[in-house]
C-alpha cells in the first residue's frame, strides 16, 4: 500500500514536470515543424542563471522570475536569430530539397544545444551543483503515517497545474490563442485572415522556452544542476510528446503524466536503473499500438 | 479599381501568368474564367501576395500590392477565399469566423461584433452549428463558412477561387446569389475565378478569359456568354 502511494504521488509530481517539457516541444513542433533538441539546453542555461543569482544573494523568487523571462527571451532569440533566417532564404540551393529544409532547423537546434552546454561549462565550470527549491522537501504526514510526498512535490504539482490552467485559458479563450491554434493547423488560411503567422510562431518559441525553463527550475532541486543534467528530461519529454500525438497540446500534457506514472511505477516496483529502458520500450509500444498518439489525429483529407 | 499591368508569375522556368493586364471595376463582379491550368488560381494567389510576381504591377486604387506582405494586403481590405472550401476543420464554426476578424479586434471591436452578426444572418445555417467543428460541415456549408470568414474582415475586394468546386448546382446558385447581393448592397468588389464559365458569366458584369497564362478575351460578360467560337476554342464546350 505504501509503495503504491509512493508510486502515485511521485508519478504525479514527476509527470507534471514531464508535461511541461512535452508541452514545450509540441508548441514548437506544431508551429514551426521543428523538434527543438536545444530545448532543455536552454532550460539548463536559464537554471544556471537562477543559480548564479541565488549565489549572489538574490531571493529565490527573483531568480525564479528572471529565469522564466530568460527562458522566453532565449526561445524568441533562437527563432528570430536562427530558425527564421535559416528557413526563409529562398535562393539557397540546399533549401530546394524538402528533406534538407526539414533537417536544417533540427541540426541547428543540436548546434545550439552544443553551444549552450559549452558556454555553461566555460562560465560555471561545469561541475555538478545543487539547486534549491522555495520550500524544504519535508515529508507530509497524515496523522501518524508519513505520506510518500514532500512539501516540495506539492509545490511542483501546484505550480504546474496553475501553469496548465493559464495555458488552457490562453489557448481557448483569447484571440492570440486562437491565432496560435489556427497557425499550427493551417498557416495559409491563417495568413489569408490577416494574421502574421511568423510572429505567432515566434510567440510559440517564447512560450515553449518559458515552459522549459520552469521545468528546469522544478526538476533540478532533485537532480542537481550540470550542463548534462537535463538531457534525460528531453528524452522523456519527447517520448511523452510522441505518446500524446505530437500535434495535440492536451495530448502532450497527458503523455507527460503517463510517462511520470510509468517511470515511478518502474522505479518503485522494479529498480530505478531500469527506468531508461522502460521509457524506450514504452515509446516503441506506443508507436506500435497507436502511431498517431493518444490525442493526435490522422491527417484526413476530403477531396 | 483593381489594375493589373504586365503581370508575370513564374514557377521555376514555367510562366503560369504570362504578361497579364486587365482592370476590375469597383462595386461589381468581374469573373476570370478559363480551363484547368490557365493560371486562374495563380492570378489570385499573386494578388493576395502568396506568390511573388517576376514582373508587372498590381494596383488597388493607388496602392501597389506586389511588394506588400500577405497580411498587409488582407489588412488593406483585400481578402481571398481560397480554393477547396478552405476552412480549418479542427476549429469550430464560430472560431473560423472569429479568425477572419481577429486582426481587427483591437481597432474595431464594435464593428466586428456587427460583422459577425451580419454573416450569421446571411448564413443562418452556420449560426445553428456554430459550436460544431468545421470539419463536420457539408461542402456547401464549408464554402459558406470560408466566405463568412472573409466577410468579417470587411473586405473592399473579395477574391473568390472556384466557389462552385464540388458543389451541387443549387448550392452554387445560392452562394453566387448572396455574393451578387453583397455587391449590389454594399459596394463590394468581387473577382470571381471560375472553371464553371456559364454560372460565372451569368452573374458577372465583366469577364476575362485566360488560356495558358495569357488573357485571350476581355469583354462584358454578356458578350462572352454568347461567343460560341471563344467557348469552343478555350473552354471546350
Amino acid at each position: 500500500m505504501e509503495s503504491l502511494l509512493t508510486a502515485i504521488f511521485s508519478g504525479t509530481a514527476q509527470g507534471s514536470i514531464y508535461a511541461l517539457v512535452s508541452l514545450g516541444l509540441v508548441l514548437v513542433w506544431r508551429g514551426a515543424g521543428v523538434v527543438n533538441f536545444a530545448q532543455m539546453g536552454q532550460a539548463m542555461f536559464t537554471t544556471y542563471i537562477a543559480s548564479q543569482m541565488i549565489q549572489n544573494d538574490y531571493s529565490y523568487w527573483s531568480a525564479f522570475v528572471v529565469a522564466l523571462a530568460a527562458g522566453g527571451l532565449l526561445g524568441g532569440l533562437v527563432d528570430l536569430g536562427l530558425m527564421r533566417p535559416l528557413t526563409s532564404r529562398k535562393n539557397s540551393q540546399l533549401l530546394n530539397s524538402q528533406s534538407m529544409r526539414n533537417a536544417i532547423p533540427i541540426i541547428a537546434s543540436l548546434g545550439i544545444l552544443g553551444i549552450l552546454k559549452a558556454l555553461a561549462g566555460i562560465i560555471w565550470a561545469g561541475e555538478e551543483r545543487g539547486f534549491p527549491g522555495p520550500v524544504q522537501p519535508n515529508p507530509i504526514s497524515f496523522g501518524s503515517t508519513n505520506l510518500a510526498i514532500t512539501s516540495f512535490d506539492l509545490f511542483v504539482i501546484a505550480v504546474v497545474f496553475f501553469t496548465l490552467l493559464l495555458t488552457t485559458i490562453f489557448f481557448t479563450k483569447t484571440g492570440m490563442g486562437l491565432a496560435m491554434r489556427a497557425s499550427a493547423l493551417n498557416p495559409e488560411v491563417t495568413r489569408l485572415s490577416g494574421i502574421k503567422v511568423s510572429w505567432v510562431r515566434t510567440l510559440g518559441w517564447i512560450i515553449s522556452g518559458t515552459a522549459s525553463s520552469l521545468a528546469g527550475l522544478l526538476i533540478t532541486p532533485r537532480t542537481n544542476l550540470s550542463p548534462n543534467t537535463l538531457d534525460l528530461l528531453l528524452i522523456i519529454g519527447f517520448t511523452a510528446a510522441v505518446v500524446g500525438g505530437l500535434t495535440s497540446l492536451a495530448g502532450a500534457v497527458l503523455g507527460g503524466f503517463i510517462l511520470g506514472y510509468v517511470i515511478s511505477f518502474v522505479s518503485v516496483y522494479s529498480a530505478p536503473e531500469n527506468v531508461f529502458i522502460a521509457i524506450l520500450l514504452f515509446l516503441l509500444f506506443a508507436l506500435f499500438v497507436r502511431p498517431q498518439g493518444i490525442l493526435g489525429s490522422k491527417e484526413v483529407r476530403r477531396v | 479599381m483593381l489594375t493589373i499591368k504586365n503581370l508575370v508569375t513564374q514557377y521555376d522556368s514555367i510562366k503560369a501568368l504570362d504578361d497579364i493586364s486587365f482592370q476590375a471595376k469597383p462595386g461589381v463582379i468581374t469573373t476570370v474564367i478559363g480551363a484547368n491550368g490557365a493560371g486562374k488560381s495563380t492570378l489570385l494567389r499573386t494578388i493576395s501576395g502568396l506568390e511573388r510576381p517576376t514582373s508587372g504591377t498590381i494596383q488597388w486604387f493607388d496602392k501597389e500590392l506586389t511588394r506588400m506582405s500577405v497580411e498587409a494586403i488582407v489588412r488593406g481590405g483585400i481578402t481571398q477565399v481560397p480554393e477547396g472550401h478552405a476552412v480549418i476543420s479542427q476549429l469550430s464554426v464560430a472560431e473560423n469566423i472569429e479568425l477572419g476578424g481577429l486582426f481587427r479586434k483591437r481597432i474595431a471591436r464594435g464593428d466586428l461584433a456587427k460583422a459577425t452578426t451580419e454573416v450569421y444572418e446571411l448564413f443562418p445555417l452556420l449560426y445553428d452549428r456554430r459550436n460544431e467543428p468545421a470539419g463536420s460541415l457539408s461542402g456547401g456549408e464549408r464554402q459558406m463558412l470560408a466566405i463568412s470568414r472573409a466577410l468579417v474582415s470587411r473586405p473592399k475586394l473579395l477574391l473568390l477561387d472556384e466557389p462552385s468546386l464540388g458543389l451541387a448546382p443549387l448550392i452554387t446558385a445560392q452562394i453566387i446569389e448572396i455574393i451578387n447581393n453583397l455587391c449590389r448592397n454594399t459596394g463590394l468588389t468581387v473577382l470571381l475565378v471560375e472553371q464553371n464559365a456559364n454560372t460565372a458569366l451569368k452573374v458577372a458584369e465583366h469577364g476575362i478569359l485566360l488560356a495558358l497564362g495569357k488573357v485571350v478575351a476581355d469583354a462584358p460578360a454578356r458578350e462572352l456568354i454568347n461567343d460560341s467560337a471563344l467557348r469552343t476554342a478555350y473552354l471546350g464546350y
